[in-house]
């Protein structure tokens, strides 16, 4: 039984503390945490489950390794460019050319063929395309050295959600000091060059400008393993044997960081309040 | 057991029309929505139209309520989406702390009462001439309407309903900056002090006006007008006495609570760490 990640404890004190900081962009990710059967979804932001199988897979763990090291550390994403979602939409035809089973069987118990016969499934799968997350993860120095080395010549082939799905370089940021949030805090704004070229003119429309704006910060949503989390995901992985799939959950904290642009000549006014959300007093009642 | 309920109004229909003009049929719907008899408890609610295409009616009460006949009239009956959100009001007053911090809104009614008004109107000028014994002459209830004199109001009595607003974070100037618009700066503190509680002090505090509003109705369609001055604040608040904060919160604020004034609501402060 490996522990749940939202018990791992604090920091317990400066020198014994690293986080790895990894960039997870490409042109398709997909992270599904629920997605069963012919209907295979994906979450707003890479899960642990995918971040851990993309760090055994690198170091090479087999199947039905133990993951108790990986699941130690704690992690924290911030969404840099949240992309957008993609179905794709399948019809998958049973190569044996038998018609495929109906819901009904017959009287000897066995499912009857659909009539009219019926050969294909329909699957819809769903990716996020031009997504930017940067994970950090926060653990002892020695294991983040060894995983990346690990990374920089993985033994396994390295995917960002699914096998379909493989990830542009740089994938490693490096080895930070510091805590979770202060790495993430501080990092600068990963997107491409393009996407904060696209991001400036979209905001300059928006505000009714004749060129684009250049904010100095920009807002991004950030998830991290808090051990008093107000909200639980079921998407730490307790072995990644196919045949014995269980999760554990743990405790997240949501929150929204200002991140550093990047831009070499920022506009003077900041986007900050001028965007704020209207004031919604159901946010204190729970849910 | 109080709730907090949220109802969508669609400003298209001929009855919200009727509740966007007169507090009184709003009074009049949200009484309609309590089982209980009308004087068990006074209601307390709000129209927020922050988008004035879809308004929303804000209500506290202590019994559940029921607001299937607002939205059958006022709403959209037939659409998709929660028409009305009730919910348990408790979670919000276990939060109430002394020290904790809260982003407030607050539709009010600032009134003064004064027995000798300085014009008074034909009305006072005839009550004034009734009374016999000047002395024991009742008060006139008379609006503030002024934003300077409505922000006072409000400030000079944040401490008796249980919070302080703090001090607004503003960063000074940079340097050299402060000579060259002396004069932006000379009024700025002018404005600062009137806003400020204590006319004395003239650090600014994080509220402002959101909205303001004279509207006037007449009961029943006939008789005297009523007229009520109606001003929302929006800003940060620190709770100093939770006890009395809790009683403001379930009580309402100040005038005219069966007209859409005094509801406070708290919402959390956005974390979005600023620059």
């Amino acid at each position: 039984m490996s522990p749940a990640a939202s018990d791992v404890p604090d920091r317990a004190g400066p020198g014994d503390r690293a986080v790895l900081v990894l960039r997870l962009a490409a042109p398709l990710q997909s992270w599904g945490a629920q997605g069963a059967f012919n209907v295979r979804d994906t979450r707003p932001e890479p899960t642990k489950s995918g971040v851990t199988g993309l760090l055994a897979a690198a170091l090479g763990l087999p199947r039905g390794a133990p993951l108790d090291e990986l699941l130690a550390l704690r992690m924290g994403v911030r969404a840099d460019v949240p992309g957008t979602l993609l179905r794709d939409y399948h019809a998958v035809s049973d190569f044996r050319g038998h018609p495929l089973p109906q819901a009904g069987v017959s009287a000897k118990g066995v499912q009857k063929p659909t009539a009219p016969a019926k050969y294909t499934h329909v699957t819809s799968r769903y990716y996020l395309q031009d997504a930017l997350f940067v994970a950090a993860l926060e653990g002892p120095p020695e294991l983040l050295n060894r995983l990346v080395a690990a990374l920089r010549a993985p033994h396994f082939f390295l995917a960002l959600g699914r096998r379909s799905c493989p990830p542009t370089q740089p994938l490693v940021l490096g080895i930070e000091n510091g805590d979770l949030e202060s790495v993430l805090r501080g990092l600068p704004w990963q997107a491409s060059e393009r996407a904060k070229n696209s991001y400036a003119r979209k905001l300059g429309r928006r505000r009714g400008l004749d060129g684009p704006f250049r904010p100095a910060t920009v807002p991004c949503s950030v998830t991290l393993e808090h051990a008093d989390g107000d909200d639980v995901l079921q998407d730490v992985p307790l072995t990644f044997d196919p045949h014995d799939r269980a999760f554990l959950g743990r405790r997240v904290r949501q929150e929204w960081l200002r991140v550093h642009t990047g831009f070499s000549d920022p506009d003077a006014a900041t986007e900050i309040e001028a965007d704020q959300d209207i004031h919604d007093p159901f946010e204190l009642l729970g849910r | 057991m109080p709730y907090l309920s949220r109802i969508r109004i669609n400003p298209l229909r001929a009855e919200s029309r009727r509740y966007l003009e007169s507090p009184r049929a709003v009074h009049g719907a949200v009484t309609g929505g309590l089982p209980g008899s009308a004087s068990d408890e006074r209601p307390l609610w709000r129209m927020d139209s922050d988008d004035p295409h879809r308004p929303h009616l804000i209500v506290l009460t202590r019994s559940r309520p029921d607001w299937s006949h607002i939205v059958e009239r006022a709403g959209w009956p037939d659409a998709e989406g929660q028409h009305a959100l009730v919910r348990d009001y408790a979670p919000l007053l276990g939060l109430i702390a002394p020290g904790r911090e809260f982003c407030f809104r607050l539709t009010a009614n600032p009134v003064q009462n004064s027995p000798s008004p300085v014009s008074p109107t034909a009305a006072q000028r005839k009550r004034i001439a009734a009374e016999q014994d000047p002395a024991r002459r009742r008060g006139f209830r008379m609006a503030h309407r002024t934003a300077a004199e409505q922000l006072r109001w409000f400030l000079q009595r944040t401490e008796r309903w249980g919070f302080a607003v703090p001090a607004s974070r503003t960063d000074p100037p940079a340097a050299g900056l402060s000579a060259e618009c002396a004069p932006a700066s000379d009024a700025l503190s002018r404005t600062a002090t009137r806003s400020s509680p204590d006319r004395t002090d003239p650090t600014p505090r994080e509220v402002r006006i959101t909205a303001r509003h004279r509207r006037t109705f007449a009961k029943n369609g006939r008789g005297p007008r009523v007229v009520i001055n109606s001003v929302t604040y929006e800003g940060r608040l620190q709770v100093t006495d939770a006890e009395a904060l809790t009683h403001h919160l379930l009580n309402g604020i100040g005038p005219a609570k069966a007209y859409g004034c005094g509801l406070l609501t708290l919402a959390p402060i956005k974390g979005g760490a600023p620059g």
